[in-house]
This record gives structure tokens, C-alpha cells and sequence, in this order.
């Protein structure tokens, strides 16, 4: 019925429909299809496919988006083998994989101040602001507590270790101290386990490694320290006099922890660490390079160079890629495998402004989010590289963080002191709630 | 004909001879039929009678023989008649060519006679023209004969080639000739016999030939008075005599009657003429008429000449297939030409012998000539050669103008002066002491007068040519691009900022200052919204805000990264204050170290500067001193190991610039007297160097020296601000006309490029203290970024390329951009406005 309808006028080409979804397999009998057919009539064309062998009943409407060459259709069949220099010829294979459904905007959870950073996991959301709080959020939007220790505002934070009842996690402030934290749910208890001393400068990212023993930090002073989460053993307050005297002046609730690792070997300021392997770390810097460090041995192991300065990475275990985002407009996609690689493996653009931060998805290998200072929250398909699957409107100021590690939610932290909350399944997990209700 | 060209042959022409010999082999070659022909008829003009000749020309010219003859006849009895008569004088033309004719005939018969006596010659004849003509006779003896004796022909001819030689060269008479004549005595005879009969004939028929087309004749001969006026017979009764002698009778005189009756009846009157000479009337023929009216009509009188006859091109340059004649060719040109081989046998003789030589031998022996005379010249080397090369290289003569229209005798009107003009002309000439030309307008080229400058200007143009040097110019080519200098592309150039990437919101006033921390982690502002803001770079968040008690005017960070402390100054009030930003350690040590002063012992300040320490309430904010000046602060500027600051105040008289040391909380005042109005100061980075900038000039004062070194002339009206490069030995300086300078101070003490991008006034310049860049930020809202690279190599100049310009700040009551900073580490710049807004540009 589709092809009858676009099929009005104009050439026809030969198509094949393929799928890497068993369940969506079609026969692969070329199709004759008209050459401005766009994707909905593609999609209601599988759909018919799909429903003859089933009867109306059992059978459920799924939209599929299209694939050709590894790159989503996003206009007329035509014009996409036009633009990029395929034949239309010979018959086109079009690869076919059900529709990543809309993000709907679940809410927005207001702070007091910006959200620097955000981080979920499973069903518990952590942000840090410029208040100098670490909230602890549920996914309804409900603050379970609120953490204050640090004198500065928070910078980043990270989980180490989440049960049901008894969650860790560690956050990293401007003012130069990792705090790892422990909070238990059910008795509504806190505590800040050891405070990470040794920055110079504040504390822009942390990140935990797979097996939640150690914590790795980069500074605005240009070095990257790695942290043992491990409990119960008390590092002892000695070190330097300006050690002993930072604890003085601190209240000496916390034990203070030294950091096991210096990595020293960036130029300029380190925006953000990463865990690439058990033993690896990644860095990215202001001195326009990411460098990769063994840390069983400390040494730096390769660089990737790019032209300006990084902001924010992300590594995906799915696609072995690192995104970055750095102080202009592009989100370029690199390869940490490829030594001394100056080479990238392709870039994302679409923002008109600084990608302050990008985040892949936990669980799909092609997927990604990104926030930048030009306000926009983006969803892209790596496979789709000049624009975005979705943008995510209703973001008043600059992102200063996004996080998909909770797969249906996409989180969002602003400059507009709010946390943006989008659900990802495309189905609304709290249709009932607003932006309202989510406030505190 | 023959005898007589034997006759011309005479004195012994050896030429002709030798002519007439190797013509005469050839007639051995020819058909049998030949054998009639001797050697006259082949020597003949060919006039048609040879004897193979067909039988119906032959009998043509029987014909015309016959008639020939008989005219012939006529004439000379006529002839005979006229020299009786020698009045006649009308005939005397025709008499003569009679009388050649008659000689012809004569000499014709003389030959005849000649020829018998040549046979009777020959026998006894020891002279050489006898000779000749015998070994002529031989030849056609030998023709005879070759018939008879086929083998004795070649033999002859063999000795007539030897014989030929020898008459070339010696012309020696020989036995062997000799028995020759002896044994073809009776042969001779013959061929003379044959020769001379149809010689004579011929020439007979050539005379008959002459009279064919002799129309002479036909003239009116009845009276032989001859071409007189007839008037002169008016008196006689007869008008003259006729051939015989005898008087023509006058014809009867007619009267009118007569004439009128015969004009009536006579219907051929019209066409009557009447001949004066015979006295009768002659009735003109249709054709008489016919040629009188052609001749009337400017036509040829014969109807038959047509001159107007089609062109045949019988000498194309095209190829014809076929001949022009059916004439066979000559004979003459099938025979090698006796004289060129004479010539050419003539040249070969000359050759062997070396008397002659070919264009190779010649070559060959000037070039081994060259090679034996070789000749060097071993004073000369190869400069002097050039030189001379040069000197002697024909540069021709300038040229003179040529005239133009002013210069003419009878210049158009607008050419000519006015009478003011001329003097005008004339006291020019007089205060030039060169005449000038005044154009004049003459009636005509003869009316010119003769120019009195002539020779004297022929002569300094001979002066000029002599005297002058001439220089060859060489010409160059310009193009305008050639002119402009080659810059490298921006895109060359990166990086440098370009696009917009963070605003810094929160101030409601100018900001009037920024200026970020060394480590690039903060900038801090001051407006005149009375606060200090204190902001993070990366994120555009403003972490601290000062409230202070009046506008900021200037905010400077301590460039030392080992204290935290910032200067700003509010009127007559600089602070300092430690913004506890940045490393904790730091921000202690900072404290510590202000709170470790202790007063020393001996006071020597200033007594224009009181130093206070900060409120107990204050210092929890960050206030740590306070210095009070005399008057208004306008800048604060810190040296680069942030214990010495400068601070401007403009209305300061003599103590315009004021030295503060940090550490021992001192104040002195460098200069005694006022040089100027001070806009702004700067330490060198490296070296113990002050730059003082007043409103035209900048002052370098060394510190340690204690003397100026350097004056900069910037030639700008007011100068607005100074920054130095962080090598040290360039500066820029921007100023509110509009203008940015740019001194290299080892090199003048003049701008070494002064660069006008903008349209209003320059508020701040700055420099990048890694990237080879530089900012200009301007009251018309724009900040240019320029590339400003300086080389090491003191010989190449520095290389400034305007890259950017940063557009985004709103003007505001006429005020654009206040202030421009580059961040310390990455290409980027900060730039406040007069609308609140702090911009980084990345």
C-alpha cells in the first residue's frame, strides 16, 4: 500500500530489506520501491510484510528506521544514495532495526544551584552542585538526602558501589578533596569514609574502576591520582606538615586517604578520567591531548592529539570508542586501541557551542548523549553522524552534565539549577507527573 | 646571306668560329634528307624554304616569288622614274629603302662573284680566312661523304677535334690540314657550287618580302608639287606638274550658282569633296565616310582593330600539358652552348692550375689560416671585458618629442594663447630661464618665419647626445598585488580565537577590567556596578562577588602563581585582596605572608600612599590591604614576580606613577617631574624595565640605571594602552584615535607598523603570553585578534597578520569593548563591555 502510494510518479528502484533482529526478518526478495520513498513508507512496508504470516490481533505495530551503508535514512531513498555516491543501479540492501523510540521528557528537578554533575544507577540518581551538596535522588524526583561536607562546589561524582540498601560513592570538589561517601537507604544514615587529599587544584572528575577498588581523579592541577575505595584500613594522617595541616583545619571527620598513583604528564588542567581496562586509564586534558596510563606501573602508555582543548570524555564497552567533547563544536569519536593515534574516527557535529559533556549509552553500542553550553541535549546514533536521533528540548541554560547509565533515563544537569530527566523507552514511566511535581 | 656572314666572319673571330663548328657535328645526326641542306640554308633564319618544305608551300612561294618579282620590277622602273626626278621630295623615304634593297642585290651578285674567286683561291691560298671557309667546306664535304666513307667519319671527326684545339690555342697551320684540302680539292668545288646558287635565290625572295606590305605607293603622286600650300599657285593657271613635267591644268572656277545647282542636283554633294592638289572633286566612298566618322567618334579609323581584345595569358605560371606552338624545339637547344663549355672548360683550366678556388677550398683555407695565426691577448681579464661589453652596448638616443598641435603654423584656435597667458608664459620663462613656445598661427606654410632657436637647440640636443650619459633602464613590471605584502592565510595561522563560546552574566555595570589568573582557572572583574567578581573560566560561573564602595576602575591579578592575590583599584583606593580561589595551600601561604609583616623599623614612604590592613569584617571577605593615594588611582599593574605594582594616577602632577613593594608595604615615587599626562604604566617581564606611557610618547626608564633609555614616538594624539610582548623588545600600544602601533624596540623608536582596523576609539591591547598573538579591543564593539610572531633572528622582522575580528559586545552609550584579556595558556580571549558582559571567545 505504501509503494502504491508514493509510487505516483517518478523512477523506481530495486530494494532488499534486511534485518539483524530475528524476530523482524523478512524474506530477502528484492522490492521494487519508488526513489523518493521516505522512512515512514519503508516502515509501514515492513510492517505489512511482517503482518501477513500473523493475524491482526497478535501482531504489534513497530516502526523501524533504515540503514544504508551503516548510515541512517533520514530523507527521500534517492536523495540519500545521492548524497552519498551510491548506485541506483543495483539493488540498494537496506538494513533495517526497529525505531529507537522518542525520549519523552519525564521532569525536571530543581536545585539550588547549577548541576554540575549527575550520575544514576539503577533506580538511585546522585548530582552534585555548586551549593556544595551531593543530592541523592530517586527516579520519581524525590531527594532521599543531601550530603554536605564539601566547602566548595561539587564537581563530579561517582558510584563505587550500589546494593539495596547500603550504597558508596565518591564525589570531587573545587575544593581539592575526594570524599567517599557511604549511605544507607533504609536507615536514612550518612557517612563521609575518607577524605581524598593530595590536588592541588579542584577536582573535575572521578571515576571508578569496574571492580569499584579504586578511584581515579583528575585535577585542575594537572595530574591524575588513583584512590583505594578499600574500607577499614586507616591511612594514618602523616605525610607532609601542610598534610597534617590541611586535617587541622578540616574537620577531621573523615579519614583522610592518600592517593596510591600520581600520574604526571599533562600541560595543562585534566577535565576528565576514565577507566578503559582493569589497568588502563584514560585522560583527557586541556593540553589538547588524551593520554592512557598503565596504572599498575604508572606510566603513561599512548596519546590520542586532538586541536583544542577536551572538556568531557566517555568510553563504551560495546564499541571500544572514546567520545570526547572539547572547547568547540564537534563530539569526535576516537579509537584508544590505535597507538599514538592523531587520526579521528569520526565526529559528531551538530552543537553550535562548547560539548561540555557526552555520555554513552550503557547498553547499546551505537548510542550516545551530549550537552554542550549552546543549551542542546542530544541523542545520537553514532551511525547517523551529521545529525542527531534526537534533541531534547526544554533546557534553559548550559549543560554542564549528561549520564545514560540508567538505560531508560537520560539525565541532564544544567546551568538552569534544574536536573533534566527524559525517559528513554518511549514509554512515559510517570505519565502522570510534570515538571512541577518533580520539584522539590 | 651566307657569303655575307662569311664576310662579317672575316677578322679571324675565333669565337664564331668555334660557334659554327660544334654546331656542325649534329648535322651528322640528322635524317638523309638533310643531305640537300648545307650549311647556308642550316644558318638561315628559317623563313620557310628549306627543302623539306611541303609541295604546297613550295608552290606558294613560287607564287609569291613571281609576284614578288614582278613588283620588284615596278619599283625600280619607278625608282629609276623618282631619281630622275629628284624635286620630288615627298618619295625621298621610299627612294632609299629602294636603294637598299637595290644593294642588296648588288652585294648578292658581288658574293656570287666572290665565291668563284674563293674556288679560284683555294687553290693557291696560304691565308687564313681562306682557311676557315675551307675547313667549312670540308665539314660539308665530309657530310657528303659520309654516305660513301662511314669508316672515314669518325677518323674526321677526330681530326677536325684536334684540329679545333689547335686553332684554340696556337692557330698554327699544320701539314696534316694541308693534305686535308689537298685530298678534298674536287668536293669543295661542288659544295661551293651547291652553296651558292640557292643563296642567291633567297635573297631574292627577301626583298620581294619587304615590298608585300609597302603601302607607300598608294600615295597620290598625279601632282608632284608635294606638301605645299596650294595658295602659292593662286597666281597660275595650272596647280602644278604631274610625273611627266607637264602643268596640271587649273580646273574652271565655279561660282556661287554653280555650287548652289549642283548642291540641288547632285545627290552625292554632301559627300564631295574638293582635292585643292589634282583640282577635281572626289565623291568619298561609304568607307572614306565610315572611317571620318569613327575618327569623329574618337575611334580607330579600322573597324577591324579591336583594342579592347580578351587577354590570353599564354605565360601562366600553370603547368600546360601541351606546348604553346607545334614548333619543334630548335636544334640550338638540344646542342651544348660552345661558349659555356669554352667558360666552363675556361674555369677548370683556372681551377687546376689554383687560380681559382671553390667556396669549401676557400673556407677551409681561412679557417687553417685561423688556426696558424692564433693570438692571445694576455693583458685583457674577463671584468675588463664585461665593463667595455657594457660601455660599448648601443643604447640608442632618447628621442624628441614630436610636434604636436600646438607646435603647428596654423594651431587650432584653442592652441593659441590669450594675452595673459603669454605673459604668464613669459614671466614663467623668465623665472625658469628656459624659453617656452608659444604656438602662432601663420596664414600659410610660406608666411613662417625661420624658427631662431633652430641651431641653437640642434646644437644642445648634439650636447645632450654627446655629453649626457645614457643609462639603460630596466624596466620593471608593478603590479599592485606585487605591492602588498604576502601574508600568510589565517587559516594558516590557528589557532586563535574565533567564534563565541561563554558568557560571564552577573554584572549590571561596565566592566571596566578583567584579568585572569595565571593558572587560567579564574578571571576576575571589576565594574562599575561597585563589585569584584570572581568567575570560573570553564564554566562561566561566578564563584564570588566583592561588594566595594565605588566603581572598579582597574583589576590586576598577581602574576606570580605562588600567591593569590589580587589588586583593584576604587578611586583613590587600591585593594588587595586574596580571593582564596585556586590551591588552598596557597591561599594560606598568602595569608600567612601578609599576616608575617612586621613594621620595620625606619618608615620610608611615600607620604603620598598610607598602607591600611584590612577590617577584621573585611578580611573575612578576602580584604587583606588598602592603600590610600592622594588622588584618583587609574591603573594598577603588577611586575612579574608580584611584589612590585605600579598604580597610575593620571591628576597626579608630578607623582603621577607610584611604586608599591608588597612585601615591605613601601611606596615611592620614581619620577620628580611630571612628564606628562600618564595614561598607563607596564613592567618589562624579564628585564628592570619601566615603560611610562603619556598621552603622545612612551617613556623606558631603567629601573636599576635609574635613567630613561628609549622615547617611543608613537605620533598618535592620546594613547589609551600599552602591552608589552612577553618577549620583551615589542610593544603595542593602542590609542583613542583609532590607532594600534606596533614598536620593535630594537629596531626604531617609530612604529614599526601602524595598523588602523578600527573604526573607533582603541580601548585595550593586549598580549598572548604563549600563542604568537595579539588583541585590540575598540570602542565600535569589535576585538581584532591578530597573529604578531617574532623570530629570534634579530634580521627578520616580526610577522603580524590581522586574524579575527571578534564581534558580539553591544555598544553602549558610545562605549564598546572596555577590556581584552588572553587567557594564560589556551588561544583564547576575554573581552568586558560596557553591557555587563564579560565574552570568551575560543
Amino acid at each position: 500500500m505504501a509503494s502504491a502510494n508514493s509510487g505516483k510518479g517518478g523512477s523506481r528502484l530495486q530494494a532488499k530489506f534486511f534485518t539483524h533482529q530475528k524476530q523482524y526478518s523478512v524474506a530477502e526478495t528484492p522490492f521494487s520501491v519508488p526513489a523518493n520513498i521516505v522512512v515512514s513508507d519503508l516502515s509501514d512496508l515492513i510492517n505489512k510484510l511482517l503482518s501477513e504470516d500473523k493475524t491482526e490481533k497478535e501482531y504489534r505495530h513497530v516502526d523501524f528506521d533504515f540503514l544504508i551503508n551503516g548510515e541512517f535514512l533520514r530523507f527521500a531513498l534517492s536523495e540519500h544514495l545521492e548524497a552519498n555516491g551510491i548506485s541506483t543501479e543495483t539493488v540498494v540492501e537496506i538494513e533495517y532495526v526497529e525505531k529507537f523510540p522518542s525520549p519523552q521528557p519525564v521532569g525536571s528537578v530543581l536545585h539550588d544551584d547549577w548541576v554540575s554533575c549527575v550520575k544514576g544507577c539503577s533506580d538511585r540518581i546522585l548530582t552534585g552542585c555548586y551549593d556544595n551538596h551531593i543530592r541523592i535522588w530517586d527516579t520519581d524526583g524525590k531527594v532521599l538526602y543531601t550530603f554536605e561536607y564539601h566547602t566548595e562546589p561539587v564537581k563530579s561524582v561517582a558510584w563505587i558501589k550500589k546494593d539495596t540498601d547500603k550504597c558508596t560513592f565518591a564525589s570531587g570538589s573545587h575544593d581539592q578533596t575526594i570524599l567517599i561517601w557511604e549511605w544507607s537507604e533504609e536507615s536514612q544514615t550518612q557517612r563521609c569514609l575518607y577524605c581524598c587529599r593530595g590536588h592541588a587544584r579542584s577536582v573535575d572528575s572521578v571515576a571508578v574502576d569496574d571492580s569499584a577498588s579504586r578511584i581515579c581523579s583528575g585535577s585542575f592541577d594537572k595530574t591524575i591520582k588513583v584512590w583505594s575505595t578499600a574500607q577499614g584500613e586507616e591511612s594514618p594522617p602523616e605525610n607532609s606538615e601542610q598534610e597534617r595541616k590541611k586535617v587541622k583545619t578540616d574537620t577531621p571527620k573523615p579519614s583522610t586517604r592518600t592517593p596510591l598513583v600520581t600520574l604526571e604528564g599533562h600541560k595543562e588542567a585534566v577535565s576528565s578520567v576514565l577507566w578503559l581496562t582493569e589497568n588502563e586509564v584514560c585522560s583527557a586534558s586541556w593540553d589538547h591531548t588524551m593520554n592512557i596510563w598503565d596504572i599498575n606501573t604508572a606510566t603513561h602508555i599512548s596519546s590520542l592529539t586532538g586541536t583544542k582543548a577536551f572538556l568531557n570524555i566517555s568510553y563504551s564497552k560495546q564499541s571500544k570508542l572514546i567520545a570526547s567533547g572539547s572547547v568547540d563544536r564537534h563530539i569526535r569519536l576516537w579509537d584508544p586501541r590505535q597507538q599514538e593515534a592523531t587520526v579521528v574516527h569520526s565526529s559528531l557535529t551538530h552543537h553550535a557551542g562548547w560539548v561540555t559533556s557526552v555520555s554513552w549509552s550503557i547498553d547499546n553500542q551505537h548510542q550516545l548523549l551530549s550537552g554542550g553550553y549552546d543549551k542542546q541535549f542530544k541523542m545520537w546514533d553514532i551511525r547517523s553522524p551529521k545529525a542527531p536521533l534526537y534533541d531534547m528540548a526544554g533546557i534553559k541554560d548550559k549543560i554542564l552534565a549528561v549520564d545514560w547509565s540508567i538505560p531508560e533515563l537520560l539525565l541532564c544537569g544544567a546551568a538552569d539549577n534544574n536536573l533534566h530527566v527524559f525517559s528513554s523507552g518511549g514509554i512515559k514511566l510517570h505519565p502522570s507527573e510534570d515538571g512541577e511535581t518533580m520539584e522539590r | 646571306m651566307a657569303s655575307k656572314r662569311r664576310s662579317t666572319r672575316e677578322p679571324s673571330d675565333i669565337e664564331e668560329q668555334l660557334d659554327f663548328f660544334v654546331d656542325a657535328p649534329p648535322d651528322d645526326d640528322e635524317d638523309d634528307d638533310d643531305t640537300s641542306d648545307d650549311d647556308v640554308s642550316f644558318e638561315d633564319d628559317g623563313s620557310g624554304n628549306d627543302g623539306s618544305s611541303s609541295d604546297e608551300e613550295s608552290v606558294y612561294s613560287g607564287l609569291s616569288e613571281l609576284t614578288d618579282d614582278d613588283e620588284i620590277g615596278d619599283i625600280i622602273t619607278l625608282k629609276n622614274d623618282s631619281e630622275s626626278d629628284e624635286a620630288d621630295e615627298s618619295s625621298a623615304g621610299e627612294e632609299e629603302e629602294t636603294e637598299s634593297k637595290k644593294k642588296i642585290t648588288e652585294e648578292a651578285e658581288e658574293k656570287k662573284l666572290e665565291e668563284i674567286e674563293t674556288e679560284k683561291e683555294t687553290q693557291d691560298s696560304n691565308d687564313r680566312d681562306q682557311r676557315i671557309k675551307d675547313v667549312s667546306s670540308k665539314k660539308t664535304a665530309k657530310k657528303l661523304e659520309d654516305k660513301a666513307l662511314p669508316k672515314k667519319k669518325l677518323r674526321n671527326q677526330k681530326l677536325l677535334e684536334s684540329h679545333l684545339n689547335r686553332l684554340n690555342e696556337e692557330k698554327q697551320e699544320t701539314e696534316e690540314k694541308d693534305k686535308f684540302e689537298e685530298d678534298k680539292k674536287e668536293d669543295k668545288e661542288r659544295t661551293v657550287d651547291i652553296s651558292s646558287l640557292p643563296s642567291s635565290s633567297n635573297e631574292k625572295q627577301e626583298t620581294v618580302d619587304e615590298y608585300e606590305y609597302d603601302s607607300s605607293d598608294e600615295e597620290d603622286i598625279r601632282n608632284t608639287v608635294g606638301n605645299i600650300p596650294m595658295e602659292w599657285y593662286d597666281g597660275f593657271d595650272h596647280i602644278g606638274y604631274n610625273v611627266r613635267g607637264e602643268k596640271i591644268i587649273k580646273p574652271p572656277t565655279r561660282d556661287e550658282l554653280d555650287e548652289f545647282l549642283s548642291k540641288v542636283d547632285n545627290p552625292d554633294y554632301w559627300r564631295t569633296v574638293f582635292d585643292k592638289k589634282n583640282g577635281e572633286d572626289i565623291v568619298l566612298t561609304d568607307e572614306d565616310l565610315d572611317i571620318i566618322e569613327r575618327i569623329q567618334r574618337g575611334k580607330y579609323p579600322d573597324a577591324t582593330v579591336d583594342p579592347y581584345e580578351p587577354y590570353v595569358d599564354f605565360f601562366t605560371y600553370e603547368k600546360m600539358i601541351h606546348p604553346l606552338t607545334r614548333r619543334p624545339e630548335h636544334k640550338r637547344s638540344f646542342i651544348p652552348s660552345l661558349s659555356e663549355k669554352e667558360k666552363v672548360s675556361k674555369y677548370v683550366g683556372a681551377m687546376k692550375r689554383g687560380w681559382m678556388k671553390t667556396r669549401q677550398q676557400f673556407g677551409k683555407e681561412q679557417r687553417e689560416k685561423e688556426q696558424r695565426d692564433v693570438y692571445y691577448n694576455i693583458w685583457t681579464n674577463e671584468e675588463d671585458t664585461v665593463l667595455s661589453k657594457r660601455q660599448l652596448s648601443h643604447i640608442p638616443a632618447p628621442k624628441v618629442r614630436l610636434p604636436g598641435h600646438a607646435e603647428s603654423y596654423n594651431p587650432p584656435p584653442e592652441y593659441l594663447m590669450t594675452e595673459e597667458e603669454k605673459l604668464m608664459a613669459k614671466s614663467k620663462e623668465e623665472y625658469s630661464g628656459r624659453p617656452r613656445f608659444i604656438p602662432q598661427k601663420y596664414d600659410s606654410l610660406r608666411t613662417v618665419p625661420f624658427f631662431r632657436d633652430f641651431f641653437r637647440e640642434r646644437f644642445e640636443r648634439c650636447l645632450d647626445l654627446y655629453l649626457c650619459p645614457r643609462q639603460r633602464k630596466l624596466r620593471t613590471r608593478f603590479e599592485a598585488e606585487d605591492l602588498l605584502p604576502k601574508l600568510p592565510k589565517p587559516k594558516d595561522l590557528q589557532p586563535f580565537p574565533t567564534t563565541l563560546a561563554l558568557l560571564y552574566v552577573g554584572h549590571t555595570s561596565y566592566v571596566r577590567s578583567i584579568s585572569v589568573d595565571p593558572t587560567g582557572q579564574w578571571l576576575a572583574s571589576g565594574s562599575d556596578d561597585k563589585t569584584v567578581r570572581f568567575w570560573e573560566v570553564a564554566t562561566g560561573r561566578c564563584l564570588r562577588t566583592l561588594e566595594v564602595e565605588g566603581p572598579v576602575q582597574c583589576v590586576a591579578w598577581n602574576p606570580n602563581a605562588a600567591v593569590s592575590l589580587v589588586a583593584f583599584s576604587i578611586e583613590d583606593k587600591v585593594h588587595i585582596v586574596n580571593p582564596k580561589l585556586g590551591d588552598k595551600l596557597i591561599t594560606s601561604g598568602t595569608d600567612q605572608l601578609i599576616a608575617d609583616y612586621k613594621q620595620p623599623e625606619e618608615v620610608k614612604t611615600s607620604p603620598l600612599v598610607e598602607w591600611f590592613e584590612a577590617e577584621e569584617k573585611k578580611q573575612e571577605e578576602g580584604f587583606r590591604l588598602c592603600l590610600k593615594h592622594f588622588k584618583p588611582v587609574r591603573q594598577v599593574t603588577w611586575h612579574g614576580k608580584g611584589d612590585y605594582f605600579s598604580c597610575v594616577i593620571p591628576t597626579g602632577q608630578n607623582s603621577s606613577v607610584i611604586i608599591h613593594q608588597l612585601s615591605k608595604r613601601r611606596s615611592q615615587n620614581p619620577f620628580r617631574k611630571s612628564k606628562g599626562l600618564v595614561q598607563c604604566t607596564s613592567f618589562h617581564p624579564t628585564r628592570p624595565f619601566f615603560f611610562v606611557a603619556t598621552q603622545k610618547h612612551i617613556r623606558v626608564y631603567n629601573l636599576i640605571k635609574q635613567e630613561m633609555t628609549k622615547k617611543l614616538l608613537t605620533s598618535a594624539k592620546w594613547i589609551s594602552s600599552i602591552a608589552i610582548h612577553p618577549g620583551g623588545d615589542n610593544v603595542i600600544v593602542g590609542t583613542y584615535d583609532c590607532k594600534l602601533s606596533w614598536f620593535d624596540l630594537d629596531l626604531s623608536v617609530t612604529p614599526y607598523q601602524n595598523m588602523r582596523h578600527h573604526k573607533q576609539a582603541i580601548r585595550s591591547v593586549c598580549f598572548h603570553k604563549r600563542y604568537p598573538l595579539f588583541a585590540s579591543a575598540s570602542d565600535d564593539g569589535h576585538v581584532i585578534v591578530f597573529h604578531g610572531q617574532v623570530y629570534n633572528d634579530l634580521l627578520q622582522n616580526p610577522l603580524i597578520v590581522p586574524v579575527k575580528v571578534l564581534k558580539g559586545h553591544s555598544i553602549t552609550n558610545g562605549l564598546g569593548v572596555l577590556c581584552c584579556e588572553f587567557h594564560p595558556n589556551q588561544p583564547w580571549i576575554f573581552s568586558s563591555a560596557a553591557d555587563g558582559i564579560i565574552r570568551l571567545f575560543s
